[in-house]
């Protein structure tokens, strides 16, 4: 979607009208759907989340500036949410739902079964290792790796200076490598 | 610091968000050092194995949405609002109503202490319940 037709959108939604906010929803339900369960770990919250979320950022727009994209704001909503999920409930990082969810990408030709089943392994490995390090180490890396933003979006989403992103991966990468390390897993 | 390159900078570099000045600093000190080669090649490792994770988040389709449970939310502020503006009004016109009625005193005290301890039952029932619900292990698990 681009950001003009975005613009209009919200526009018509700040006038009243919530049917113009249904293509919002379905343009940034999977991305959001993502960091929501990268966070909290499991399906149901997740979904808890966004729908919190959504429901937040209609409530808000109001106050919403039209000249700033609305993913950012919006992502950084959900996050708010996550956090306050993860707080007032016992919706910790559920390691066995998200295992279930899993998926591979879809394997290189030249890799076999061998392969496939090695990096399943690695998988389970690296969400085990994500399940152990703190919150807020598992949300930057959510936020960087699996989401692919950049360090000025990840900023703004998490209300950080843009020089305090490299830090906080930092940080947030030695915490997976040290969890990663007391699950035995090698690294050259 | 790692020979004089930070951990700020090797964490830019490695995720390509290092300037062209910081990225040829960090060149050239990795040509140099073989820890801080090292630590560029684990955390390449990790990054390369937290790529090839991808979460599962339904195939789009209309039945996964929540869209529609967005939308059953959205005219909620607004319903409670009417009906709050509403039982306000009745509750406002009731009083005055019943305040300048015609019946002996003892039968208005009687019938606003009913009145209000049922509220204050109702009020307490309510919060019970509130709190029960915040506090329970099992509010999650489906019955």
């Amino acid at each position: 979607m681009g950001p003009d037709v975005e613009r209009e959108l919200i526009r018509k939604c700040k006038a009243g009208d919530s049917r113009f906010y249904e293509p919002l929803v379905r343009a940034y339900e999977p991305p959001g759907l993502r960091l929501a369960l990268g966070m909290l770990g499991n399906m149901d919250d997740a979904r808890d989340a966004l729908q919190g979320a959504f429901v937040k950022a209609f409530e808000a727009l109001a106050r919403f500036d039209l000249r700033r994209p609305f993913g950012p704001w919006f992502f950084q909503i959900l996050r708010n949410q996550c956090r306050d999920q993860l707080r007032s409930r016992k919706a910790r990082f559920q390691l066995e739902a998200l295992d279930e969810r899993l998926e591979l990408r879809p394997a290189d030709p030249e890799t076999g079964p061998e392969r496939y089943r090695e990096r399943a392994g690695a998988k389970e490995l690296i969400w085990e290792a994500l399940a152990r390090i703190g919150d807020e180490h598992r949300e930057i890396l959510v936020l960087k790796e699996l989401q692919g933003f950049r360090y000025g979006e990840i900023a703004t989403i998490l209300q950080i200076p843009e020089g305090t992103v490299a830090s906080r991966l930092y940080h947030a990468r030695r915490a997976l490598k040290g969890a990663l390390q007391e699950l035995g897993a090698e690294y050259p | 610091m790692l020979d004089r390159v930070s951990h700020e900078e090797l964490m830019r570099y490695l995720d390509g968000e290092a300037s062209p000045d910081e990225k040829a600093h960090v060149e050239r000190a990795l040509e140099t050092s073989t820890e801080l080669r090292r630590e560029l090649t684990v955390y390449k490792a990790m990054k390369d194995d937290l790529l090839t994770l991808k979460l599962a988040t339904g195939d789009g389709q209309d039945r996964h949405s929540v869209w529609h449970a967005v939308s059953r939310q959205l005219g909620r502020p607004l319903a409670w609002a009417l009906v709050i503006l509403g039982s306000l009004v009745w509750a406002v016109h009731g009083l005055y109503v019943y305040m300048t009625s015609p019946i002996f005193l003892w039968e208005k005290l009687a019938t606003s202490a009913i009145a209000i301890g049922i509220l204050i039952l109702l009020a307490t029932v309510i919060w019970e319940r509130y709190r029960t619900s915040i506090s329970d292990p099992y509010r999650d698990v489906q019955r």
